[in-house]
């Protein structure tokens, strides 16, 4: 099952499974969403009516998670979870959802980890709360999570794509939801197409899901008589963050009906060299004109170099913001100092200035 | 009369000149100068330490004519007459006292 939580969340999770479960703070945000399986709302207390979002505060997300925690925490067991790190209502739930899985008492079960694929704002071009709220939500929670090992993988989608390339939401969301239905369509491609090498039934499958790192996934048309290294290092996925050195790897070759299938020992040599020994299997697709490679890999890098882009750009919004709001708010008046007429002032207050007979003159009193 | 006026202008004493002078350069810096900016000054130069012995100065010098007390408002102000000018200029000329600073001014222009 997938959930989506908060606006971006939930269009990405519908978009990839249209049963999906939604959850919004707001019910024109879970109105907007045409197909759900299930639209929750966590309540707020407020009296006037949920009808507002979360206004960009993820401490109202928070707030709200209360109100589903129990329900929640349980739901997402084993689940895919869809969020964006930049607004309020995703952010605060997510971040608490991830803080509850870390805290438990109990340990979970590797079939029963939550995945979570986070959106990232494109802090360039975004608010400059999206980036404030990413930077808490990567330098804590998720920082957390991956430390204590208590989530599946976490998939870091970028919204730079969709702001460098101009596409359209509903367009970059059904890339978001495509791409990754390519990568979890590994274990039914194992199952159902003639098995050459290797193996990856649901279970290595579920395994590889849960394990703590995040997930940097690719695939393109593979050629076997060019070098491995050099067609990964040009064939990152668009979506994603670029991925740090692999921990662990997972790997799929399909090879068109009659083709070389020992072109994978090539891959498997570029895994070795780099010390990770992949998960792999290799099937024959009669659909397939040339080889065909779906590659994951886990990684851990340290959200807090992670966060170093968003702090560079969050401080260059602050500096902007500072600078405006200085030439908008206060006028500094020219100065114009005339060092002579300074001097004789100077030299009035200390009473040694101006001839007082002179002041008596002027006066008329002489 | 004039040597009435020289009397009476040689036996003035230090605060008295201070007193005409800082009036002077308040009149000429268009600001008021009443009693008790007076007597901050005075007590600032060490010339006195009682408001009645500023008040018996200021007296003094408005019983020879040579300043005006005008009360104006709840203020009595000074204000430096011809008399008092030429009582100055003389002073000034003779370089009988120095001038000090006056802290009302001070405090205006600063």
């Amino acid at each position: 099952m997938t959930i989506g939580i908060g606006g971006a969340g939930s269009k990405i999770a519908t978009a990839l499974n249209p049963d999906a479960t939604v959850i919004n703070v707001s019910e024109t945000e879970l109105g907007k969403i045409p197909e759900a399986g299930r639209r929750i709302l966590a309540s707020l207390h407020h009296a006037g009516g949920q009808f507002r979002g979360s206004r960009k505060d993820p401490e109202i997300g928070r707030e709200a998670f209360q109100s589903l925690r129990r329900e929640l925490s349980q739901m997402a067991r084993g689940d895919l979870v869809f969020s964006s790190t930049g607004g309020g209502t995703g952010n605060g739930i997510t971040a608490a959802l991830i803080e509850e899985l870390t805290n438990l008492d109990e340990e979970i079960q590797p079939s029963q980890k939550t995945q979570f694929a986070l959106i990232l704002p494109f802090a360039k071009l975004e608010p400059a709360e999206f980036t404030r709220n990413t930077i808490a939500i990567l330098g804590g929670p998720v920082s957390q999570a991956i430390d204590s090992g208590s989530t599946g993988n976490i998939f870091l989608f970028s919204n730079r794509l969709k702001f460098e390339s101009r596409l359209r939401e509903d367009r970059f969301n059904r890339m978001i939801a495509d791409s990754l239905s390519v990568f979890q369509a590994v274990p039914e491609k194992n199952d159902t197409l003639g098995l050459l090498d290797g193996h990856i039934d649901y279970e290595d499958f579920a395994h590889y899901i849960s394990r703590p790192f995040f997930n940097h996934f690719t695939y393109f048309d593979y050629n076997p008589s060019a070098s491995f290294a050099g067609q990964l290092a040009a064939n990152p996925n668009p979506l994603l963050l670029p991925p740090e050195s692999p921990i662990e790897a997972l790997f799929l070759l399909e090879v068109p009906a009659g083709g070389d299938p020992t072109a994978f020992y090539e891959i498997l040599e570029y895994f070795a060299k780099i010390d990770v020994s992949p998960v792999y299997s290799v099937v024959e697709n009669p659909e397939r004109t040339k080889p065909f490679v779906t590659v994951s890999l886990l990684y851990s890098r340290k959200p807090a170099e992670l966060l170093d882009d968003f702090n560079r750009i969050s401080d260059e919004h602050t500096q902007a913001k500072v600078r405006k709001s200085l030439e908008q708010h206060i006028q500094l008046p020219k100065l114009e100092v005339n060092l002579r007429e300074h001097a004789e002032r100077e030299a009035k207050q200390r009473g040694a200035g101006e001839d007082v007979l002179s002041v008596l003159k002027r006066l008329g009193k002489l | 009369m004039s040597t009435l006026f020289d009397e009476q202008v040689s036996f003035l004493a230090e605060d008295h000149f201070l007193v005409l002078y800082w009036a002077a350069q308040s009149e000429g810096a268009g600001v008021r100068y009443n009693i008790t900016n007076c007597f901050d000054d005075l007590k600032f130069s060490g010339m006195t330490r009682t408001k009645q012995t500023a008040m018996a100065t200021v007296a003094a010098l408005a019983a020879l004519r040579f300043v005006d007390l005008r009360d104006e408002g709840n203020r009595k102000n000074i204000y430096i007459t011809t008399h008092g000018a030429k009582a100055l200029r003389q002073l000034v000329l003779e370089k009988a006292f120095s001038p000090k600073p006056s802290l009302h001014l001070k405090g205006i222009a600063s």
